[in-house]
C-alpha cells in the first residue's frame, strides 16, 4: 500500500489555490492575442481549386540541396502541425538543414468538392503541384515527404509516377491497416461507409474529433484541460497550448467520395498490402517504389500503430530502404524537443546523402 | 482551513443569492467557480467561453473529487487518520454514484454522473449535435415516454388512401428513430459498468504501490492516477470486437434517420418546387466530372505542345510571333525532306540556327 502524504489541510490549500490561478489566469485567456497557424514565412508559387502550394522561404546563409521537398500533408487536420512554433517546427528544422521544403495546403473542402476523388488528388493535385515545382527548377524529378494519410498517397502517387520522385519519406504512414492494435481500424470495420457518405455528402471534421477523442476521451476530454491551469499564468506556454488546441480542433470536412475510397480500400479492404487499390486508371503496385525510400515512424504512436507502417518494409521495389524509428508519439514526431534534435536532421543527412 | 472553507462557502452562498439560484450547494469551490464564471464569461469571447466552459466542467470535477477526499480525511481524523480507511470510504462514495441503473427507456446513467464521466458521450452528443440544426441530439430524446406507445400504434397501422407513400414515410422515420435510440441506449449500457471497474483498478493500482514508488502527495497525483485508470479500463472496453459493433450500429442507425429525414425534407422542397439536395448532388458530379475531363483535354494540349515544339525545336513563343512566319517554316521544312530520316537532328540544328539568324537580321 501507498504512503499517506496528503492531509486536510494539504488538499484545501491546493484546491485554494487550482481556482486561484484559474482566476487569475483567466484574464490571460481572454486577453490572448490571435493565434498564428504556421510560423514560418512562405510564398505561395501554385493555386487550383482550394489547393494552395507554398514555398517555405529557406535562411540565406545554408547551402540548399539542389532537389525539391514537396511535403504532402493528410487531408485530416491542418498542415501547420509541422511549423505549429518557432522552436517546434519541423519545416523551419528543414530549411536549416538545406531542404528547399515546399508544402501543399488542401484548404477547407466544401459542397461543392464533394465529388473530388482519390484519382483527383493523387493523379490529378500532387502530380500537377509535382511538375509546377519541376519546371520552377528545369528538374525531372524532386523528393516527396509524405505525412500520415499524405503518406499513404505519396506511396500512392510515387508508385504510379516512380519516374517523378527521385527520393520519398514517408513519415508515421499507414500501410498495413489491419494489424493488432489499430483501434480506429477495428472501429471502422463495422460503419456502413457507403450510407455514411451518402448520407452526409463530405465528411465533417467534427465526426472525425469524435473518433480521435474517443481513442483517449478522459486525458484529451478532462485531464488536459485540469492541467491547463499550470499554463494559464505563463503568456507563451498558454499560446502554445492554445496553438495545439486549434490545430485539434481546427478539422476540414472531407470529401465524400475520397473518404469513402480511402475507409473501404485502405481501411476495410487493406488494399495497400493486397495489392488491389485502384487510383484512376492505374492499379497500385508498391514494388513500384523503386527510389530511395526512408520510412519515419513512431513507437508510441495510438493512430498509426508502428506495425502499420513498419510493413512497408516488405512491399517496397526499392533496394534502398531505411527505417527511422521515434521513441515517442503521432504528434510528438513533429511537435517535440527530441523530435527537432534527431527527426529532421536525419531526414535532411538522408535527403543530402541521395539528392 | 476551516477558515478557508468557510470563506469560499460564503462567497458561493453570496453567489447564489446573487443570481437568485435555488440549485443546491456542491463542494464551496465548484460553487464558488461557478458564481465567478458567471461574472466573467458575458465579457468573454465566443470561442474562448467554450474553451473555459470545458476547462471549468473539469475542473469542477477535479475539485469534487479532492472536496469528497478531504470530507472523508476530516470524518477520519485528519492528518493522523487510517489512510486505507479514508481510501476506502471514499471509493466507497464514488461507487455509490455509478449504482443509479440505466433507465428501461434509454434514460441515462451517464449523465447524472459527474462531467468526468461524460467525456465519451459528450463528445459524441457534441458530434451529433454538429450535424443537426438543432443543438443536442434531438433524436436521443425524441419519442421517449408516454409518446412511445402512440408511436407504436402509429407504426402498426397500415397506410391507406392517397398519402400512403407519405404515411409509409413517415413511419419508416419514426422507426429508424427508435433504432437509432436503442443502439444509443446499448452504446450507454456498454459503459455502465466503466466507473465501477475505474474504481477497483484505482484500488488495485494504490494497493500495488510500494515503498520504490514516488508517494501521492497531492490531489493532483490522485486524480491523475484516477484518469490513468479511467483510461485503462476504457483502453480494455473498446478494443473488443463487442465495442467495434456497437460503435459501427450507432454510427449506421444514425445515419439511417437521418438518410429518411434528408429524403423527406428533399420531397418537400420539390412540392415547393425548390431545388433538392439530390438534385444538386447530380449536378455537383456532373460538374465535376466536366472540370475533371477539361483539366484531362488541357494536360493533353499542354503534351501535344510540348512534342510539336520538341518536333520543331522551335520555341513556342518563336511561333507565335508575326514577323515572316511563312519564310521560315518553308525553309525548315524543305530542308527536312530533302535529308535522310537519320541526319534529320542535324538539319535541325541548323534549321534553328537559320532561324534565329532570321530573327536577329529583323
Amino acid at each position: 500500500m501507498f504512503t499517506n502524504q496528503i492531509t486536510p489541510d494539504k488538499l484545501a490549500e491546493e484546491m485554494q489555490e487550482y481556482s486561484r490561478k484559474l482566476g487569475q489566469g483567466v484574464s490571460n485567456l481572454l486577453n490572448a492575442d490571435k493565434i498564428d497557424a504556421g510560423v514560418t514565412e512562405k510564398v505561395e508559387v501554385y493555386r487550383e481549386d482550394k489547393l494552395v502550394l507554398y514555398r517555405y522561404k529557406a535562411p540565406s546563409d545554408v547551402v540548399q540541396n539542389q532537389t525539391p521537398l514537396l511535403i504532402v500533408y493528410a487531408l485530416v487536420n491542418r498542415p501547420y502541425m509541422t511549423d505549429i512554433q518557432e522552436d517546434r517546427s519541423t519545416i523551419r528544422n528543414l530549411l536549416a538543414a538545406g531542404q528547399d521544403v515546399y508544402l501543399i495546403d488542401w484548404g477547407y473542402p466544401d459542397g461543392a468538392d464533394r465529388s473530388l476523388t482519390l484519382d483527383d488528388y493523387i493523379n490529378g493535385y500532387i502530380d500537377r503541384c509535382v511538375d509546377v515545382i519541376c519546371q520552377r527548377h528545369c528538374m525531372q524529378q524532386l523528393n516527396i515527404l509524405g505525412i500520415c494519410q499524405g503518406g499513404t498517397f505519396s506511396l500512392c502517387y510515387s508508385a504510379i509516377h516512380p519516374d517523378k520522385v527521385k527520393n520519398l519519406v514517408a513519415m508515421v504512414t499507414p500501410v498495413d491497416f489491419k494489424t493488432p492494435g489499430n483501434l480506429l481500424s477495428s472501429w471502422v470495420q463495422h460503419v456502413d461507409i457507403d450510407l455514411l457518405v451518402d448520407t452526409l455528402g463530405n465528411i465533417p471534421g467534427e465526426l472525425l474529433n469524435w473518433t480521435f477523442l474517443s481513442l483517449k476521451p478522459f486525458s484529451l476530454g478532462g485531464q488536459k484541460y485540469v492541467n491547463v491551469v499550470d499554463v494559464l499564468n505563463d503568456e507563451a506556454r498558454l499560446k502554445n497550448f492554445l496553438r495545439m488546441e486549434k490545430w485539434i480542433f481546427d478539422s476540414p470536412d472531407q470529401a465524400g467520395e475520397t473518404f469513402r475510397q480511402f475507409i473501404i480500400d485502405f481501411y476495410q479492404k487493406n488494399g495497400l498490402v493486397e495489392g488491389n487499390v485502384q487510383i484512376g486508371e492505374h492499379l497500385v503496385d508498391l514494388k513500384q517504389l523503386t527510389m530511395p525510400v526512408l520510412n519515419v515512424f513512431a513507437e508510441q504512436d495510438h493512430l498509426v500503430p508502428p506495425d502499420a507502417s513498419r510493413a512497408l518494409a516488405k512491399q517496397v521495389g526499392t533496394e534502398d530502404y531505411t527505417e527511422l524509428s521515434f521513441p515517442g508519439g503521432h504528434i510528438g514526431i513533429y511537435v517535440s524537443g527530441k523530435a527537432q534534435k534527431e527527426v529532421t536532421p536525419a531526414i535532411a543527412a538522408w535527403l543530402d546523402k541521395r539528392s | 482551513m476551516d477558515t478557508q472553507r468557510k470563506y469560499w462557502e460564503n462567497w458561493a452562498e453570496m453567489g447564489r443569492n446573487a443570481t437568485d439560484s435555488n440549485e443546491p450547494a456542491k463542494s464551496p469551490w465548484e460553487s464558488a467557480l461557478d458564481h465567478w464564471w458567471q461574472t466573467v464569461s458575458p465579457t468573454a469571447p465566443d470561442q474562448t467561453k467554450e474553451l473555459m466552459g470545458r476547462i471549468l466542467s473539469q475542473g469542477k470535477a477535479f475539485l469534487a473529487m479532492s472536496d469528497g477526499f478531504i470530507k472523508n480525511l476530516q470524518q477520519a481524523g485528519g492528518g493522523s487518520a487510517d489512510w486505507t480507511e479514508v481510501f476506502e470510504r471514499s471509493i466507497s462514495d464514488l461507487q455509490g454514484s455509478f449504482s443509479v441503473p440505466v433507465h428501461p427507456d434509454g434514460d441515462d446513467t451517464l449523465h447524472r454522473m459527474m462531467a468526468f464521466w461524460e467525456m465519451p458521450m459528450d463528445s459524441w452528443q457534441r458530434m451529433v449535435s454538429s450535424l443537426s440544426l438543432v443543438p443536442g441530439d434531438l433524436l436521443r430524446n425524441l419519442l421517449n415516454g408516454d409518446s412511445k406507445a402512440s408511436m407504436d400504434e402509429f407504426l402498426s397501422t397500415p397506410g391507406l388512401g392517397h398519402t400512403r407513400e407519405t404515411q409509409a414515410k413517415q413511419q419508416e422515420m419514426v422507426r429508424l428513430v427508435l433504432e437509432y435510440q436503442k443502439a444509443l441506449q446499448e452504446y450507454q449500457q456498454f459503459f455502465s459498468n466503466l466507473g465501477i471497474n475505474s474504481v477497483d483498478r484505482m484500488r488495485k493500482k494504490l494497493e500495488g504501490m510500494n515503498e520504490q514508488d514516488p508517494p501521492i502527495e497531492s490531489a493532483r497525483a490522485l486524480y491523475d492516477l484516477w484518469v490513468a485508470s479511467c483510461e485503462e479500463v476504457y483502453g480494455e472496453l473498446v478494443t473488443t470486437p463487442e465495442y467495434a459493433c456497437l460503435q459501427g450500429h450507432l454510427l449506421n442507425t444514425l445515419m439511417a434517420a437521418k438518410r429518411q429525414s434528408g429524403i423527406m425534407v428533399d420531397e418537400f422542397l420539390d412540392t415547393m418546387n425548390m431545388p433538392t439536395r439530390s438534385e444538386l448532388q447530380t449536378l455537383q458530379d456532373r460538374m465535376q466530372e466536366s472540370r475533371r475531363e477539361n483539366k484531362r483535354l488541357h494536360s493533353e494540349v499542354d503534351a501535344i505542345k510540348k512534342q510539336l515544339a520538341d518536333v520543331s525545336s522551335i520555341p513556342p513563343r518563336i511561333t507565335e510571333t508575326k514577323a515572316k512566319p511563312k519564310a521560315r517554316t518553308t525553309s525548315g521544312k524543305k530542308a527536312k525532306r530533302k535529308v535522310a530520316p537519320k541526319k534529320r537532328a542535324v538539319v535541325k540544328k541548323r534549321a534553328a540556327t537559320r532561324s534565329q539568324q532570321t530573327k536577329s537580321d529583323e
